[in-house]
């Protein structure tokens, strides 16, 4: 792979090996996925692209761990996940992936702090150190002045970025965001794309599943997914700057 | 785990769904408050007649015609029992060698008192008593003196008066040696009593006490009168013995052959409390077991509440599980919230509870006892509730996959 000799630091974050994805629907067998294998590596920004019903969104799910795969091996910080239980891959989920969801996934009823903080209850963060984590994760994002606000005191781009502070507030070794502007206008959606790359520049590793090219363009390395396999894996040689316009 | 956050939840369920949280939590309130109102009410009647009970001492018994507590069944084998006669009770007192004392005392409810122009509603309670009824029903006298055995047994027409019917007829004047009536008989004024208060709702000052003689002769000739006959002995040891010569000297004076048995009851202090307890128990405990039906009904609206809580909420619960929430924690939190809404229920069933006993309690006169056990007892049924009908909405919740989870609109 020719993305190897371009790894910055060099540490394999992600080993996937031959996966597959079967589901059973009635009678009938659907192959999500038929023979992934992908490495990923800190500090990447990976755009995961192809058309619905590729497999996109079910490699995204093994890869956060909220599902695991039928066949094959994935290693997460060499740690096998595809044998792990629920119980594991809850605390995997916790410590070691940030959700950015399209549709943002807060909590209605809590202001976007507690939003924020709600990792950190899982994580068995004491109250005070919940606190100061959130508040420097929402400083962050540029909303440490929205703390007190409910989701739905906020503007789209808004809620996307306490979504954001909600993944990065336990410091996870990856950033998973699955369409992370379909619900937002493109001047919006270019704030929060820009925030994507301030992020990968400060050293994280981003992964974004998307089906729009503007987004993708972001990305320094895209995948593009077609009935379960990889069809294209290669660096984005044209990887998008940002912007000054797009600067709030 | 943060409980805080489940019982916050739990309050905002309340909020949010206010109709179907209100009926369901009042049904469970409707349930602690039967289990608290007749705990309460029986402990608080307990407490008064325990206490009178009391005040007559372990070594007293009674001697009466027939049971205390009957069902019925016997009826006409009691109906036909001899009364027992003032004659019964001198004999008893002539013959009796182990009592401290025997005494009996004849009521008559609702008489009139005059005195001049002045009378009292027809509300006093007339007593026919001996002169040891002083001694028995820890009386004393306020002013003034009780009657001796020869008030008694030459059937003088004195009076003893309470607290009461001095406030009514001599408001600024000295009742003794004044002449009051009842019923058109003139009796004299000996005594006042010392004010009692009111036991079970009864005032203890609104009465006249005359001669037992006398109150035979005029108020109970009707009927032959009969006497419930208190008898005590002079210790607990000699309790036993003291009975056995009761009943020798009543089997003797009604005349019974040896192959009879008694035409008459006797019973000790105890074991009549016991009776009474052993009745009032029933009482609780009815209160308790519906008050159990009525909270298992409500148990399954607490179990509807839940489920609908979290098909509501699937989104939610994808969400915590997708940054890190393990399975027990979304079981926790939805079993607390159940607890929560339960006590939430109990607690106004308490208070509810509590209102009603103090109500009635006030009615009468009775002193309340907050029945702490019922409410500990209350406390842990809601939580027992809260956990066996939160379990099935709890573990769906957490069983639920989180990517269907997050996916369901």
């Amino acid at each position: 792979m020719e993305l190897k000799e371009e790894n910055r630091n060099g540490t394999t974050l992600i080993e996937i090996e031959h996966i597959a994805k079967i589901y059973r629907m009635g009678t009938e067998y659907v192959h999500a996925l038929r023979d992934i294998t992908l490495q990923i590596n800190k500090n990447d920004y990976l755009a995961i692209m192809g058309p619905s019903g590729s497999g996109k969104s079910t490699l995204m799910n093994i890869i956060g761990c909220l599902d695991t795969p039928t066949k094959g091996k994935y290693l997460f910080k060499e740690m096998d996940v595809s044998e792990m239980t629920d119980n594991d891959l809850a605390s995997i989920r916790n410590k070691e992936i940030g959700f950015v969801f399209q549709t943002f996934n807060l909590l209605s009823r809590s202001t976007s702090l507690k939003n924020v903080e709600l990792p950190l209850i899982y994580g068995g963060f004491g109250a005070s150190a919940r606190h100061e984590k959130a508040m420097k994760a929402m400083e962050n994002v540029g909303l440490g002045d929205r703390v007190n606000h409910k989701p739905n005191e906020l503007s789209g781009g808004q809620r996307q970025r306490v979504a954001v502070a909600r993944a990065l507030v336990t410091e996870p070794s990856i950033i998973l965001a699955d369409e992370p502007t379909g619900n937002l206008d493109s001047k919006t959606g270019l704030e929060i794309m820009n925030l994507f790359n301030e992020l990968w520049k400060a050293g994280n590793t981003i992964i974004v599943v998307t089906h729009e090219e503007e987004v993708a363009r972001f990305a320094k390395r895209i995948i593009k997914l077609r009935d379960g396999l990889i069809e294209h894996d290669s660096v984005n040689h044209h990887q998008r700057a940002l912007t000054e316009e797009a600067q709030p | 785990m943060n409980i805080g956050e489940s019982i916050f939840q739990a309050f905002d369920s309340v909020r949010t769904n206010k109709l179907r949280t209100f009926l369901t939590l009042l049904s469970i309130s409707i349930g602690v408050f039967a289990i608290i109102g007749a705990g309460s009410l029986v402990d608080s009647i307990n407490g008064s007649v325990f206490s009178e009970m009391e005040a007559l001492g372990r070594n007293s018994f009674f001697i009466y015609r027939v049971p205390a507590l009957n069902m019925g069944h016997n009826w006409r084998k009691y109906r036909k029992r001899k009364p027992i006669t003032y004659s019964v009770l001198k004999e008893l007192k002539k013959n009796m060698t182990l009592a401290e004392f025997v005494t009996a005392q004849g009521y008559s409810f609702g008489t009139t008192i005059e005195y001049g122009e002045n009378e009292t509603d027809p509300d006093v309670g007339l007593i026919g008593a001996d002169e040891n009824f002083f001694t028995a029903q820890n009386v004393s006298i306020n002013k003034g003196r009780p009657f001796t055995q020869e008030d008694i047994d030459y059937n003088r027409s004195f009076a003893v008066i309470g607290n009461d019917i001095v406030v009514k007829l001599f408001p600024n004047i000295d009742p003794i040696a004044k002449k009051i009536k009842i019923k058109n008989h003139s009796y004299t004024v000996i005594g006042v009593l010392e004010s009692k208060g009111a036991v079970l709702g009864e005032s203890q000052d609104n009465r006249v006490i005359i001669p037992l003689t006398e109150f035979l002769k005029y108020y109970a000739s009707l009927w032959e009168y009969d006497l419930f006959i208190t008898i005590k002995s002079q210790d607990y040891e000699s309790l036993n013995d003291a009975i056995d010569e009761s009943i020798g000297i009543m089997r003797s004076v009604r005349n019974l052959k040896p192959w009879q048995e008694n035409d008459f009851e006797v019973e000790t202090n105890e074991s009549l409390t016991e009776q009474f307890a052993s009745f009032t128990d029933f009482l609780s405990y009815f209160g308790a077991f519906s008050g159990i039906i009525a909270l298992i009904a409500a148990g399954v609206g607490i179990m509807n509440i839940m489920l609908v809580s979290v098909k509501e909420r699937t989104r939610e619960i994808g969400i915590r599980k997708a940054v890190g929430a393990k399975r027990r924690w979304i079981l926790t939190q939805f079993i607390i919230e159940a607890i929560t809404l339960c006590q939430i229920g109990g607690l106004i069933g308490i208070i509810m509870g509590i209102v009603a006993s103090a109500f009635f309690g006030s009615l009468m006169s009775i002193k309340l006892v907050l029945p702490y056990s019922w409410v500990i007892f209350s406390i842990i049924i809601c939580t027992l509730l809260g956990i066996i009908f939160g379990a099935y909405p709890a573990w769906k919740a957490a069983k639920l996959d989180p990517i269907d989870a997050l996916r369901y609109e």
